[in-house]
């Protein structure tokens, strides 16, 4: 029982950032109807600034975290204005070969200006720390991104309801012609859409990073899957779902890992997969099913 | 007008001969060509035969010892220092070399996926290749490397290599992983020699197809590393291990020796390399069966060491021993902040104004600073034995070059000395272990 209670603190600890993730993914999919794989390159960048921070630099978390916070939210600005922009209203299929361009567009400029190589940046020193209830060890940072994750989506719901840009998102998501035809002015709407999935991945990458501790040029792709896999569990562009989906997986995964043999424990990823092939077959919606006119 | 038609087809024999005479000599004196440096073996013996058969009995003496004169220059003209060529100032060159060039060509992986080791090997290669020809090349050849991007990719590296071989390399520089490696073997047909300059697979050399690796492979690796566990009185240990040649052959490796030599694997501990980061429940298998005189040996990253030692030392046990393969050396272990007193194995130490340090310092002052400065001088390693193939082969015939590098023994290199013969196309080059020691890297062991 200690052991299941344990996994599970674990695994909300994880599931929390791919949480962060699907939201953004979520946000940008209920206005553009498009899954953006560019998204994990807002990781890919913040892991750089990191290590540019805390390595070139010398500075410590304090500096490093408003610093990955504004490039994640620059650089999914950036890549609305220079990539999706001049695609907007194509078919579905083009505004998905963009992300996948943006995508390896960024990883590639990635290994050709700073190597392939891992560059690691100290982790803040409390990342390890466990507080000891009973049988139970608690990580200090699992505690911590469960909590932000949890204040970061009341901030979110708050804006989507209750302010003028939440309407206008909604009413994007809606009928983004209607919409117009009504006053929204879709360029800043779709903008403000990429900030709020920028900070949504900017605080994601925070933890992500202070666990980590390292940057590559593929360091975004990893949570990126997971992100879409949240995602997708949830029913796809639906924020609540989204949530969801991030803290299943990764409950899933910590209880996978301590269930499987240790022979097994490889393909924690693959079985993982496989068992969202089985949720798909009986529920395709997803976790969370809404019309695709309520969607976000 | 009969008598000017003579004088003119008279001055022009006679110009003839003299540029003939003279090119001789050029050649001769100043730069033995990739062709005269193969030369003494096949052409010129024979023309030297013809001479002597015509010169009286008295020449013989002379005529006799003349070979051996010439033997000598060319030995000295084809040596090569890597001292000289690391002491080159680019700035201040000598004469450029003339001769025909000595073509290495390097089938890099410069994507995301072996970027990591031919990225900085690359910008080395191509450093250290300038300051040879800076230093008047080898024997008045300069040395030519030719990079193709195999972009991490069988097929990609079959052209690249063919390019490669169509642009006339002698030697060629393989990437460091076996897929692609193999690929690149397929090509080349054991028409000449490969070296693979970071790859530590062991399924890599074979001199049978002149199939080289440039440093120890992962068993010498992980074997030196039982070694200085159980001669450091150690007897204990737990292994983090994943599937796949790397980061699984080497922790199986080690624990084998490991239990050979006398000790016990306590543990092994399965884990995602790059993936996990989140090592709470490892941690709890860890400390449920450590007492904290092991070893944890492993072939991961450095920042997934700082996680899981991190870990592990939340838990109360702090005095394990922490060893890792080359891995560390090129993932930010000097780095990280939990890295005190962690070991690993890697292909040399920079210390003393040695060759390994004159190279990355000067990479640095270049205003190139190696992200890897262990495969910054396993580039200078490998370009300085594709060198003495040359030399000792005495010819740019590739096989010849190839046979040569395959009975190459004790060539000063960059890192340390290396040596071909009877081996199995892995160097008897040693294996450093480096530990970082009041938050700087130290050489704890040389294990030959």
């Amino acid at each position: 029982m200690i052991d299941l209670v344990q996994s599970l603190i674990d695994g909300l600890g994880r599931g929390s950032i791919y949480a962060l993730l699907a939201l953004g993914i979520a946000v940008i999919f209920g206005v553009m109807h498009m899954v953006n794989f560019a998204h994990g390159e807002l990781i890919t960048v913040s892991a750089y600034v990191a290590f540019a921070v805390g390595v070139t630099a010398g500075w410590g978390w304090w500096a490093a975290v408003p610093l990955v916070f504004c490039a994640a939210v620059g650089t999914s600005v950036a890549i609305e204005f220079i990539a999706f922009r001049w695609v907007r209203g194509s078919s579905d299929f083009t505004m998905l070969l963009t992300s996948f361009a943006v995508h390896f567009l960024v990883q590639a400029i990635f290994v050709m200006t700073m190597g392939a190589s891992v560059r690691s940046f100290p982790r803040p020193e409390w990342a390890d720390r466990v507080w000891s209830v009973g049988d139970l060890n608690i990580q200090v940072i699992d505690v911590a991104v469960i909590g932000a994750t949890a204040a970061t989506l009341a901030v979110t719901v708050y804006l989507l309801q209750r302010t003028m840009f939440g309407i206008s998102l909604r009413a994007a998501a809606e009928d983004f012609d209607a919409a117009r035809l009504m006053g929204v002015r879709s360029n800043k709407v779709i903008r403000r859409a990429f900030i709020l999935a920028g900070a949504l991945a900017g605080i994601a990458a925070i933890f992500f990073l202070m666990r980590t501790g390292q940057a590559r040029p593929t360091t975004g792709l990893s949570p990126l899957l997971k992100g879409i896999l949240a995602a997708i569990i949830g029913g796809l562009g639906n924020m609540r779902g989204a949530v969801y989906g991030g803290l299943l997986l990764g409950v899933s995964e910590v209880l996978l890992r301590s269930w499987l043999p240790e022979d097994l424990v490889g393909i924690t990823d693959g079985v993982v997969f496989a068992l969202i092939a089985l949720f798909f077959i009986f529920r395709p919606q997803g976790l969370v099913y809404v019309r695709s006119a309520e969607r976000v | 007008m009969r008598l000017n038609r003579l004088l003119v087809a008279s001055l022009a024999v006679l110009a003839l001969v003299a540029a003939a005479c003279g090119d001789d000599e050029e050649d001769a004196a100043e730069a033995p060509a990739a062709t005269t440096t193969a030369a003494p073996a096949v052409e010129e013996p024979m023309a030297e035969e013809e001479e002597m058969a015509e010169e009286p009995m008295a020449e013989e003496e002379e005529m006799a010892e003349e070979p051996m004169a010439e033997e000598e220059d060319m030995a000295m003209e084809m040596s090569f220092d890597v001292d000289a060529a690391l002491d080159a100032d680019l700035d201040n060159c000598g004469p450029a070399p003339t001769g025909d060039p000595f073509i290495i060509g390097f089938a890099a992986d410069l994507s995301e996926v072996g970027g990591f080791a031919d990225i900085p090997i690359s910008e080395a290669a191509g450093y250290y290749v300038s300051l040879i020809n800076c230093a008047g090349g080898v024997g008045g050849h300069p040395v030519a490397l030719v990079i193709e991007d195999v972009q991490g990719n069988p097929e990609v590296a079959q052209r690249a290599t063919a390019d490669l071989l169509d642009a006339g390399a002698h030697v060629i520089l393989g990437p460091p992983f076996a897929d692609v490696g193999d690929a690149v073997l397929q090509t080349v047909n054991a028409s000449r020699a490969v070296i693979f300059v970071a790859s530590t697979e062991p399924v890599l050399p074979d001199p049978s197809i002149y199939s080289f690796m440039t440093t120890f492979s992962d068993t010498q690796q992980a074997e030196a590393a039982a070694q200085f566990a159980i001669d450091n009185g150690i007897t204990r240990a737990i292994t983090f291990s994943s599937e796949g040649p790397y980061f699984g052959y080497n922790p199986e490796t080690f624990a084998a020796k490991f239990e050979e030599l006398g000790g016990e694997l306590v543990l092994d501990v399965s884990y995602v390399p790059f993936e996990d980061f989140d090592f709470a429940s490892h941690a709890n298998e860890v400390a449920g069966a450590a007492d904290g005189t092991e070893i944890l040996y492993t072939a991961m990253i450095a920042p997934q060491l700082d996680a899981l030692r991190g870990a592990i030392e939340e838990r109360g046990i702090d005095s394990i021993v922490y060893f890792g393969a080359d891995a560390f050396g090129v993932s930010g272990i000097t780095v990280i902040d939990n890295n005190e007193g962690v070991y690993w194995t890697d292909h040399g130490f920079g210390v003393d104004n040695n060759r390994y340090q004159r190279l990355n310092d000067g990479l640095a002052a270049a205003g190139m600073p190696s992200e890897a400065p262990g495969f910054a001088a396993l580039a200078g390693d490998a370009i300085t034995v594709a060198i003495q193939g040359f030399i000792d082969a005495g010819s740019t015939d590739p096989l010849a070059i190839a046979e040569a590098i395959a009975s190459l023994s004790g060539v000063e290199a960059v890192t340390d000395t290396i040596g071909y013969a009877g081996t199995d196309g892995t160097p008897d080059t040693p294996v450093y272990i480096l530990q970082i020691v009041d938050g700087q890297t130290a050489l704890a062991a040389r294990m030959q």
